[in-house]
Formats: C-alpha cells, sequence, structure tokens
C-alpha cells in the first residue's frame, strides 16, 4: 500500500464516519452529550479535542486486538471489557501527561474531561470500527472522523441554542425536547444529502 | 410521606432517565423500532446496570472518582457477558441486529452518573428500589417508541401484523429523534401539571388548616 492510498483511504473513511455516519445525528451516540457540550464554545473545542484525540488513539490499538479477538467464536463477548480498559489507561494517561506538563489546562478540564472521554461515541466508534473497519488506515480515518463528526454536531446545535431556547418555542418543548426535534431534522437532512439511511 | 413516595416514583415521570433527563437515548432514538427489540433493549439495559448498580455500592468511596467510574463501567462489561448469551438464545436475531447498542449499554449513565448523583447517597434497600424504578421508566420510553415506531413502519405490534405500513420512515434515526423530542415534551407537561396541580393542593389544604386554626 502506498503512502497516497494510504492518504486516500484515511480521508476517505474520515468523510463517511463524518457525514455518511454521523456519531450524533445518524448514530445517536452521546446526543445528550454534544447538547451539552454545544451550550459554550469553549467547551464545544475542549470536547472535540478530546474525544478525537481518544477515539483516534483508541482506534489504533483496537486494530491490533480485534483481530485475533473477532476470530474467536465468542471472542465479541469480552469487547466491551478491553475497549473499556483500553481506554482506561488511554484516559489515565492522558490525564497524568496533561497534570505533569500542561497543569494550566488539566485544571480547566479536570471538571469535565470524564464527559468527554467515558461517552457512547468514543466506545461506539471502536464497536463501529471493530464492524466495517479493515485495515490500520480505515481504523485510522474512522476514529479521526467520529471526533470531527461530534464537532459538526456541537456546531449545528450550538448556532441554533439561542433560537431554540426563546420564549417563542412552547414552554414544554423549550430545551432539551426541541432540541432532540431540532437534530431530528438536522439528520433528517444529511440523510437526503447524502441519500444514506442507516439499516436500523 | 407524600414527598417521600413522589420522591420514590421519580424515575419513571419526573426524572425519567431518557425524556426527561435525556440520558441513554441512543438504544431508543436507533435501535427500537419495533416492539420486540424495545423488550431487548429493557432486558439488556435491566440485566447490565442493575447488577452493576447493585455490586458497585461496595466500592470504596475512597477511591478517586476517575478510577470508580472505570471501575463501574468495568462491572457493567462483565455483566454484558451473561447478557448477551441468554439474550441470544431467546431472540437470535433481533439481538444480532442491535448487539451494538446493547454494547454501549456498559457505559450508560444510570451506572456511571446518577450513581454518584442519587443512587449511592440512599440506603442500600431504597437504593435497590429506586433503581428499579428508573428502570421501569426506561421501558416506558422504549415500549412508546418501539411500539410506535413498529405500528408506523412495519404495520405489526410484537410481530403481529395489524395492517399495512404507513410510514417507512419512522424506523429511521431522525424520526426517532422527533418521537423522543415529542414525548419528552408531553412527559414534562404531564409531570408539570401534576407538580401544579399538588402546588395547588398544598396551597388548598394550608387554607383549610388557617381556615380551622381560626
Amino acid at each position: 500500500m502506498t503512502l497516497s492510498t494510504i492518504i486516500a483511504r484515511i480521508v476517505t473513511l474520515s468523510m463517511t464516519s463524518i457525514f455518511l455516519e454521523n456519531v450524533v445525528f445518524d448514530r445517536a451516540f452521546s446526543a445528550n452529550v454534544a447538547i451539552y457540550a454545544s451550550r459554550k464554545e469553549a467547551h464545544v473545542t475542549g470536547f472535540t479535542l478530546g474525544m478525537t484525540a481518544m477515539t483516534t488513539t483508541a482506534s489504533i490499538v483496537t486494530y491490533f486486538i480485534d483481530k485475533p479477538m473477532l476470530s474467536l467464536e465468542h471472542g465479541y463477548y469480552f469487547l466491551p471489557l478491553i475497549y473499556i480498559g483500553i481506554i482506561g489507561v488511554l484516559y489515565i494517561a492522558g490525564l497524568l501527561i496533561l497534570w505533569k506538563y500542561f497543569h494550566k489546562l488539566y485544571k480547566q478540564i479536570r471538571k469535565y474531561a470524564h464527559l468527554a472521554i467515558f461517552n457512547c461515541a468514543v466506545i461506539g466508534a471502536l464497536f463501529l470500527n471493530s464492524v466495517y473497519g479493515s485495515d490500520l488506515p480505515g481504523y485510522i480515518g474512522y476514529g479521526f472522523g467520529a471526533g470531527i463528526g461530534f464537532f459538526l454536531a456541537c456546531f449545528f446545535i450550538n448556532i441554533a441554542q439561542d433560537q431554540l431556547n426563546s420564549t417563542k418555542i412552547p414552554r414544554i418543548f423549550r430545551g432539551y425536547p426541541i432540541m432532540l426535534i431540532y437534530i431530528g431534522i438536522v439528520s433528517l437532512a444529511l440523510n437526503v444529502l447524502t441519500g444514506y439511511t442507516a439499516d436500523f | 410521606m407524600s414527598n417521600k413516595r413522589s420522591s420514590i416514583f421519580d424515575g419513571i415521570l419526573k426524572q425519567n432517565i431518557v425524556l426527561m433527563s435525556g440520558l441513554v437515548t441512543a438504544p431508543i432514538i436507533v435501535a427500537a423500532t419495533t416492539g420486540t427489540r424495545a423488550l431487548v433493549l429493557v432486558i439488556s439495559f435491566f440485566m447490565i446496570s442493575y447488577p452493576t448498580i447493585l455490586l458497585c455500592r461496595f466500592i470504596p468511596r475512597k477511591i478517586v472518582y476517575t478510577v470508580r467510574t472505570l471501575l463501574y463501567a468495568a462491572v457493567a462489561a462483565v455483566m454484558f457477558i451473561p447478557t448477551v448469551i441468554l439474550l441470544e438464545m431467546w431472540f437470535p436475531e433481533t439481538t444480532k441486529s442491535v448487539l451494538i447498542y446493547v454494547e454501549l449499554l456498559v457505559v450508560n449513565s444510570l451506572i456511571l452518573a446518577k450513581t454518584e448523583s442519587r443512587f449511592y447517597i440512599l440506603p442500600y434497600g431504597r437504593m435497590a428500589v429506586d433503581a428499579l424504578v428508573y428502570i421501569l421508566g426506561y421501558a416506558i420510553a422504549a415500549f412508546a417508541v418501539g411500539i410506535i415506531r413498529g405500528l408506523l413502519a412495519y404495520g405489526t405490534l410484537f410481530g403481529l401484523r395489524c395492517f399495512e405500513p404507513i410510514m417507512p420512515a419512522a424506523k429511521s434515526p431522525f424520526f426517532g429523534f422527533m418521537l423522543v423530542g415529542i414525548l419528552a415534551a408531553i412527559c414534562r407537561g404531564i409531570a408539570g401539571r401534576n407538580s401544579r396541580a399538588r402546588n395547588i393542593n398544598k396551597a388548598h389544604s394550608s387554607d383549610m388548616r388557617k381556615e380551622e386554626a381560626q
């Protein structure tokens, strides 16, 4: 496999993960985390960086574990336990690095770091990789795209915050219910745009 | 007493984990497209979350939060193994189609968030009941979504054909988002009306007491 083929594969899988199989709009992974993160622009950046770093790094590690585990007849029974272990080790290592070398940043993010790392989007990206991923560039592309896809979702929700929380919205719909309906409309738009429907 | 009773039933309506708190929504929004799928999700949610909540209570609070959370998820991942074995025996086809959403339940917010903010503050017996009520609340939301989408998208109710499908798009994730949003609004409306009625009753009984005292 040449370098250009590897890059092309990473870019293709990233695009698939961002637009076709967006973690929030298409899979509904961590929709609540996206709603929470989108309230503040600083949170959007922090969550996206944390998630993208974790999904990409964890995808690289899981590539080497998925093959032997999935070749076993009931290997997938143990995948959640293994993925939790991998995410846990990377999470603690990341926190230690931040604490040691970027103490100021560590203080800022420690309150919500667990929300950005321990959520359905991160572990869901790893499970999707185990189903659809075939080679290492594919795993990297899909993992990276999951984080960027989360950013796209947070961005779309963030720009509509004021309108969705306005007094023009009936009281019982204000906040979470209207947010879900809005995400549904964006999800519908992406489905129409790509002509793609998840197999559920 | 009335306060105590209302707090025991919080998980059904007032703090319904899906419709009011907006947690553990992914399986319901995407995978609960029929009554049978909703049933599989509810069984898996119960079998993974409930024993995990009961067992993790014994993890010492002295352990730092980060590691505690990891341990909760690890226990849930262990619970996933017997859960998936049983589900594959009972519902082989349905389990296969929703497996990824069953796997995701090992990091669900009932285990990672509600344990710390609610369950582990309560005495053990009360916590056991409270967690069950929350799971019941999840079941109500899952069945409501699964049954409505099953009827609209497939014209079936738990596999029984009722009529011709009238809205095949109801099985899509975007419809799941919209339906859960509408159900959340209805839930808020009911919870708001109940709390207003309680406030009126309280005000009424307080007026009565004042009148009696006079």
